[in-house]
């Protein structure tokens, strides 16, 4: 899952990036409304945690622009913002955010709120992810296969979040850099495939069969029960 | 129409009015006016005709000689001026008799035309009560807007809409204020929560991780207690009440500047100051002292390296000044009407992390205004900025003040600042 955290307190937004990356989210900062418009122009964001008061673009017009953009799979926009009055809020959900948090937040709730988000496209309503013998709880960042605890790391952890998040489907290298990797990663490294191996090998380890297989030429797929 | 308070505490509820009250007067007065003038005609009448009962007068008889045997009976026989005298006795009597019915009449009547001119003339007074009465602290928009011509009451009235848009200005001002404060408040209060929850939910945090995350929580919290002492000051300033007392404008001026030297010089800024002495000023010291460290401390950090910050202070006719011009990267047009704004940047991600916290300027403008001055600014993005407060001069003059050592550092005598920003800056304000 790809995140972008729009934030101009240069502190806020590292603090942010720091704690989702650990949950094994891939994440990009942008520090003012250009930024975020320019990066949400050039990656496919499944969430963009957007403060409302920036410089440059103010954060109503950068949601606007994302809106504008969108194209296929909806980007969702958490508002953070400071300001707690009602119509802050209701100007910031009408304009297309899909939820806000004020400032100062728990970062717990943030955690909870963009799992929150990013189920609502999957179209379920827990945090536990199954698929065949597979579990996934992203809020205890617990996985399991039969029962035994799988091992990750949170890259791996992302990863298989990733595929469970879509069942039968095939994932190419290049969603799957986009989306479980930040910007920071290099296209041109095996890193993907590598990843996607050492899953392989501790899903193995865990149970009977291979529950990823690979689609000559076209990528990967999690296969459905 | 006062009537001592005890009572009109025993007055019947609906004795208590000012109508039931004025209706009486009204009355009152009316009834005695014209019983003074029925009594004065009838005074009048009385004198001129004398009013004496009529003694019976000379016996006659009348007899009709047509009938057999003729019937006589006996009548009394007036003088013409016995007879007049009747006559006049029975008009005074009647006078006195239709006078008491016309003034008993009349009270009654008057009581009623009292009682509803009076309701007329109070109805304006009516609607003000009901409008005051409806409006509370969260609702100061509405007015009572009382039509009719421009008379006492109107004027009463606009008088207390006046008053309300002054009331509801300051509310609204001070609900931005406080929207403002927390929200500049809630950022470095999320920075510091985000930074110890991410760094508390990490078992495997190194210590340097930690060292950072404490780096940063020091750097939020600093800037919090900036804040909070920019907010305070902003706040004692809107208090009515504050020090008044005569102020060598210049020493205070160089006492404010001697704090800049040394973080100027770190910069390698040079700080030239230009002070007349013998100024003084009604105010209070520590104030004006804040407002040119203000001025100072932007001029400082927006300053680049190696450039010329000068400071100078004097005064002109009834008006002193204090200039603080720099060489910084100046203030476009546009954002010009806004710098004394509250919590106004410039560029705010810079302007944060150099320590500002957007009230500078706004405390200044608040300082030059609450000594009935004013503060100027002229600005050219790419040369500079010039900040100018003028201040009145105070009612003591200077020579009523102890003699003032000279200036320990002369200043250049050539070029000053406010030789400078004198010109453009154009007249001092009146």
């Amino acid at each position: 899952m790809r995140v972008l955290v729009v934030e101009d307190e240069v502190d806020l937004a590292d603090a942010i990036a720091r704690g989702l990356r650990r949950e094994g989210y891939a994440v990009d900062v942008a520090y003012d409304g250009d930024e975020a418009v320019d990066k949400a122009g050039v990656n496919d964001y499944d969430v963009v945690c957007l403060d409302l008061n920036l410089p440059k673009l103010d954060g109503i017009e950068v949601v606007r622009r994302i809106r504008a953009d969108d194209v296929g799979q909806p980007t969702r926009v958490l508002m953070l913002t400071a300001r707690d009055s009602t119509r802050d809020r209701i100007t910031g959900l009408d304009e297309g955010a899909d939820d806000y948090l004020v400032k100062p937040f728990d970062f717990d709730e943030l955690k909870a709120r963009l799992r929150a988000l990013l189920r609502r496209d999957a179209g379920r309503s827990g945090a536990v992810l199954r698929v065949g013998d597979i579990e996934l709880d992203s809020s205890r960042h617990d996985a399991r296969r039969g029962g035994h605890p799988l091992p990750l790391t949170p890259k791996e952890f992302a990863l298989l979040r990733y595929f469970m998040s879509r069942p039968g489907q095939v994932l190419s290298q290049e969603e799957l850099l986009e989306h479980v990797w930040d910007e920071n990663a290099d296209p041109f490294t095996n890193t993907v495939r590598v990843t996607v191996m050492t899953l392989r090998r501790k899903l193995a380890d865990a149970g009977d069969g291979q529950p990823i297989e690979t689609v000559v030429g076209r990528g990967y797929r999690l296969r459905e029960p | 129409m006062n009537p001592p308070g005890w009572l009109i505490d025993r007055l019947p509820e609906w004795a208590r009015s000012i109508r039931f009250r004025y209706t009486l007067l009204y009355s009152a007065v009316l009834f005695g006016l014209a019983a003074v003038v029925v009594a004065a005609i009838y005074l009048v009448l009385v004198m001129s005709l004398r009013n004496e009962p009529v003694s019976s007068g000379i016996r006659g008889k009348v007899c009709d000689f047509r009938q057999v045997p003729a019937h006589c009976f006996p009548i009394d026989l007036f003088t013409a001026r016995e007879l007049e005298r009747n006559v006049n006795a029975e008009t005074v009597t009647k006078l006195r008799n239709y006078s008491f019915g016309a003034l008993g009449i009349l009270f009654v009547a008057s009581l009623g035309v009292g009682w509803a001119v009076a309701g007329r003339v109070l109805r304006p007074i009516g609607r003000i009560t009901a409008v005051a009465r409806d409006i509370q602290a969260t609702d100061l928009s509405r007015r009572i807007e009382l039509p009719g011509p421009e008379d006492e009451l109107k004027q009463l009235a606009d008088t207390f809409d006046a008053m309300l848009a002054r009331l509801d200005a300051a509310f609204a001002a001070q609900r931005q204020f406080t929207a403002d404060a927390s929200h500049e408040l809630r950022n470095p209060l999320a920075i510091i929560r985000t930074n110890v929850d991410v760094a508390l939910a990490d078992p495997n945090a190194d210590p340097d991780d930690l060292r950072n995350t404490i780096v940063v929580v020091k750097r939020a919290s600093d800037r919090m207690a900036r804040l909070v002492d920019d907010l305070l000051a902003l706040a004692r300033r809107q208090e009515p009440r504050f020090e008044h007392e005569p102020v060598d404008l210049g020493a205070a001026v160089a006492e404010a500047s001697d704090d800049f030297v040394v973080p100027a010089a770190a910069r390698n800024i040079v700080l030239d100051r230009t002070i007349v002495p013998g100024v003084t000023v009604s105010g209070d010291r520590d104030a004006l002292k804040r407002a040119v460290a203000n001025l100072l401390e932007n001029a400082v950090r927006l300053a680049p390296a190696r450039s010329r910050i000068r400071l100078a202070s004097g005064s002109e006719g009834d008006r002193a000044w204090i200039a603080v011009a720099d060489e910084g990267p100046g203030i476009a047009a546009e954002d010009q009407p806004h710098v004394f704004d509250r919590f106004w940047r410039a560029d705010k991600a810079r302007s944060r992390a150099d320590g500002g916290t957007g009230l500078g300027l706004a405390i200044v403008r608040q300082i030059a205004e609450s000594h009935g001055g004013q503060v100027r600014l002229q600005s050219k993005p790419g040369v500079g900025s010039s900040f100018v407060i003028w201040l009145p001069v105070a009612a003591t003059s200077a020579a009523e003040l102890p003699p003032r050592p000279p200036d320990p550092a002369p200043a250049a005598p050539v070029a000053t600042p406010a030789d400078r920003a004198r010109p453009s800056l154009g007249q001092p304000p009146r």
